[in-house]
């Protein structure tokens, strides 16, 4: 049963870049210059979807092919990543991204007097293309990320790995939490979840600070920090636990940075872009801190700081961006802070006593106190 | 009649001999190394211009041999025809004595000195006559030690022989001091190969000291046309031209001597002339002109409005000629060989200009320190070795922008110019004949011609450049081709590495092969339309 779900879940990946790599060989064979095509990754064929309500890549589409002296190079060596690739999953091995570009350093150039890969600045981008070409990603081709993220709650995750089955249960993981892996989808399956809501919490501090409060368990959610900026694997279980049905809330600092970790959450980014559709969650809401807390909690007007002018040109730069825009509300949010040019930070909430952040949260969530 | 001229006056008041030394440099022998080349230079030329009058195909040999210190014995012998018995003390044995002296045609030395110069030099420097042998072909060959009796300027010949044997031509053998054997760009034998360059017609042998053995074959078996002997025109003259000219001539009034001596006078011109130089006594006779009067009338004739000479008295060596001697002597990658039309400089003297440009294989002047261009000087086929800083040749080439012929790096290419310069009336710059002056029409004329070669050599030079990118395009390609075969098979599961490898091999070669095609096609067009913008532009150039 174990090996049959994992046998299949790597045959997509598998087919696909077999199915790519018999094309070129077809295309070789009838004379042609063998081509690879993906979706152009730039800046300037990223755009927010309304219907969607993140942002997706457009239809602007790169060929690039062998006989052709400024993309042969870059043609080899794409196909060379996706020979690499193959051969892991052939092996059922992963390694990073680095592991790859060092597996290409080492077995690339026998033929050939210089080095194919030099920098790993070469192979990373030639990854991406591979994961828009084949709709995949990085971690279906067995390539692992930094983990990143912590997560705590009523919810159990059975975990295939190296031969073994092992289940994991999230509400037992003690002050460490569980650490969310690089890949969320093979092999992995989250079973008995019970929750009513995910909390995504910026800091590890604060996360650390529900956790020892047991916030999760008499809220009944599944209580998750990125420690800054969500990693790809922590998106990606953000965006699978919301469509298991749970309502994904929010919690950052009133600042530039907590507001990009939010918007990464909720419509993705420019430099993922290309996987919106599996890690944007259009559906987050923002819990905290806003402005308006200030206002509602006397406290905290003593507590702000003094906004950086990298806040007030994000806040700036964030009221420009159509999917900030079209929400009134944040619209609100971000000229009160231009205009008071002050910050505030989730710790903030730990002024009066330190379990202050439980009753804060609850409340706000209680009383529907968000922000699209 | 000779006594008259004011060059055989001095001859009664000095020696032969100390004449000689005194005029050295005007006759070429000044500098050890110069002294040699003259000499090789005196016998190749007789053998040519004998050989060429007797419709002969030259077959010459130039023997060198360093004797000790600053003495060499030369030796040359050709396949002529030879030298009657009774004329060889006038040929070889008495100054400016030469048959060419006189006569107004295109000529290859028109120094005159000839081979008695060389008797006279191995005389004064050695001390010993010149062996002579020669033929005509009538199964006798006459021998003989000959030397100058250096008072009277009058041949002395010794140990004279007749012997039975078959032969045709004439070997001359001689001593010589105060000479310097060179192998750089000065020695017989860049002259020699030069001299090949120039008569394709002609096979030279050369053998040096330390047995260097060096042999220039024919390109080919045209012997040139003889140059048709000419009046001269009234314009090309200088003074002493006029003054010499009409010493020697036997008619009875200035006015019958130009008319009989000239082309384009006519009894008209005369009555111009007459009007033009009232006190000048046009009636009196020639042997008496005087230098002054001489001057006038050079003077009067630049005033007057002249029927241009006409041109056919000029035999340039022929494209054709050219190329088949630069193949054999350069072996060049690519060449380019003009051939103008005739022009004339000072008012009415005719010359042609020839020139060509070739580049890879030979061409250049290679030296220990690389390779750089040349130019190769010629004027009437005789090659000019010396004072290239003053000649008009050098300083046309100097003056063009190589630059814009995408040859910026000229000094280290290796390109040779070659330039002949042809004309009844070569106007040297100095006795030692070996640069043509800086006249604006000549400097002007062989610009346009090297322009035109190098305009051709531009273009060659470009495909190459072209075919070398698309080379380098195809091999950068190449390199990858074995990769990207092994892993298209490990990527595909499928196919086999080697037969892949050839059809990607086939698939890069095909494309670039076609490439090719289709700018060499893009490159005919393209070079049509720029050589239609160069010549606007030199025509241009040649109008300021």
């Amino acid at each position: 049963m174990v090996m049959i779900m994992a046998r299949k879940k790597d045959a997509k990946a598998l087919e696909k870049l077999m199915e790519l790599g018999k094309g070129m060989v077809n295309e070789v064979r009838r004379g042609k210059s063998p081509n690879f095509e993906a979706t152009v990754r730039s800046r300037s064929n990223v755009k927010y979807d309304e219907s969607f309500g993140y942002l997706r890549l457009g239809k602007r589409k790169e060929t690039r092919t062998f006989v052709n002296v400024g993309q042969a190079r870059k043609f080899m060596q794409t196909v060379a990543v996706a020979a690499k690739c193959k051969k892991f999953l052939d092996e059922d091995a992963h390694t990073s991204i680095r592991g790859l570009f060092y597996q290409l350093k080492y077995s690339l150039g026998e033929d050939v007097e210089d080095e194919l890969f030099t920098e790993q600045s070469e192979s990373n981008p030639l990854i991406e293309d591979l994961e828009v070409a084949l709709n995949l990603k990085r971690e279906d081709l067995n390539l692992n990320t930094d983990r990143k993220g912590v997560v705590a709650g009523s919810m159990r995750v059975v975990d295939r790995f190296g031969g073994e089955e092992t289940t994991i249960n999230c509400a037992k993981q003690g002050r460490s939490g569980w650490a969310i892996p690089s890949d969320v989808d093979n092999n992995m399956e989250i079973t008995d979840l019970k929750a009513d809501y995910v909390l995504v919490v910026e800091k590890d501090a604060l996360w650390q600070r529900l956790n020892e409060d047991k916030f999760w368990r008499k809220e009944k959610c599944i209580l998750i920090t990125p420690k800054g900026q969500a990693s790809r694997g922590c998106r990606r279980l953000i965006n699978k636990l919301a469509d298991m049905k749970l309502p994904i809330y929010v919690f950052t600092d009133c600042d530039a940075w907590g507001w990009y970790i939010y918007w990464a959450i909720k419509t993705g980014s420019m430099n993922l872009a290309y996987l919106a559709d599996d890690i944007a969650t259009p559906q987050a809401r923002f819990v905290g801190v806003t402005m308006q807390d200030i206002v509602d909690y006397d406290f905290l007007g003593k507590l702000t700081i003094k906004a950086k002018p990298v806040d007030l040109k994000r806040a700036q730069e964030m009221m420009s961006y159509p999917w900030i825009a079209r929400h009134k509300e944040w619209v609100k949010e971000l000229k009160t802070v231009m205009k008071s040019k002050k910050k505030l930070e989730q710790d903030a909430l730990q002024g009066p006593r330190l379990s202050f952040v439980g009753e804060y949260l609850k409340k706000k969530i209680k009383e529907k106190k968000l922000l699209p | 009649m000779a006594r008259d001229n004011p060059i055989f006056n001095q001859f009664r008041e000095h020696s032969v001999a100390e004449f000689f030394r005194k005029n050295r440099q005007m006759l070429g022998f000044s500098g050890k190394v110069r002294s040699l080349t003259t000499i090789v230079h005196e016998y190749v030329t007789n053998s040519l211009d004998a050989c060429e009058e007797a419709g002969i195909l030259p077959d010459i040999g130039i023997e060198i041999r360093v004797v000790n210190g600053d003495h060499c014995v030369v030796r040359a012998s050709d396949n002529g025809p030879g030298i009657p018995q009774k004329l060889v003390g006038k040929a070889l044995g008495m100054m400016l004595a030469g048959t060419k002296f006189h006569r107004y045609m295109q000529q290859r030395g028109q120094q005159g000195i000839g081979a008695a110069g060389c008797t006279m030099f191995a005389l004064i420097t050695t001390g010993t006559p010149v062996k002579v042998r020669t033929g005509t072909g009538t199964s006798k060959v006459y021998s003989c030690d000959l030397s100058i009796d250096v008072k009277t300027n009058k041949p002395k010949m010794l140990n004279e022989k007749m012997e039975e044997g078959e032969m045709r031509g004439l070997e001359i053998e001689g001593e010589f001091g105060e000479v310097k054997y060179d192998k750089g760009e000065y020695g017989p034998l860049a002259y020699l190969k030069r001299t090949a360059i120039a008569n394709p017609h002609a096979q030279i042998k050369f053998k040096g000291p330390n047995d260097e053995e060096v042999l220039f074959p024919r390109a080919s078996d045209a012997i040139p046309e003889r140059p048709k002997e000419v009046l001269p025109h009234p314009l090309g003259l200088t003074t002493s031209d006029l003054v010499e000219m009409a010493h020697h001539s036997k008619d009875r009034k200035i006015s019958s001597f130009l008319m009989n001596n000239f082309t384009r006078v006519s009894s008209g011109k005369i009555g111009e002339l007459r009007g033009l130089l009232p006190d000048v006594n046009l009636n009196a006779k020639p042997r008496n002109l005087a230098w002054a009067d001489a001057e006038k009338m050079i003077d009067a004739f630049s005033r007057l409005r002249w029927i241009a000479p006409a041109t056919d008295s000029i035999r340039p060596i022929g494209e054709e000629q050219v190329k088949k001697a630069l193949v054999n002597i350069l072996n060049p990658e690519f060449m380019s060989v003009r051939e103008r039309k005739p022009k004339v400089f000072r008012g009415g003297v005719p010359f042609v200009v020839e020139t060509a440009i070739t580049y890879g294989g030979n061409s250049g002047r290679h030296t220990q320190s690389g390779v750089s261009g040349d130019v190769i000087r010629f004027a009437n086929r005789a090659p000019l070795l010396f004072d290239a800083g003053g000649c008009a040749i050098t300083q046309a080439v100097k003056e063009m922008d190589w630059n814009r012929y995408g040859m910026k790096e000229f000094d280290s290419m290796p390109i040779t110019v070659f330039v002949n310069f042809v004309s009844v009336h070569v106007p040297y710059t100095g006795a030692g004949k070996q640069a043509i002056a800086n006249e604006e029409e000549i400097v002007g004329e062989i610009k346009l011609s090297v322009m035109e070669c190098a305009r051709e050599l531009q273009s060659h030079l470009r495909g190459k450049v072209r075919a070398g990118e698309k080379e380098a395009k195809k091999k950068a390609i190449m390199r990858y081709v074995d990769q990207l075969a092994k892993d298209l098979v490990e990527l595909s599961g499928t196919g086999d590495v080697e037969r892949l490898k050839k059809k990607l091999v086939k698939l890069v070669e095909g494309k670039y092969k076609k490439k090719i095609e289709d700018a060499t096609l893009e490159e005919i067009a393209g070079e049509a339309a720029a050589a239609q913008l160069e010549a606007e532009n030199s025509k241009n150039e040649g109008e300021s």
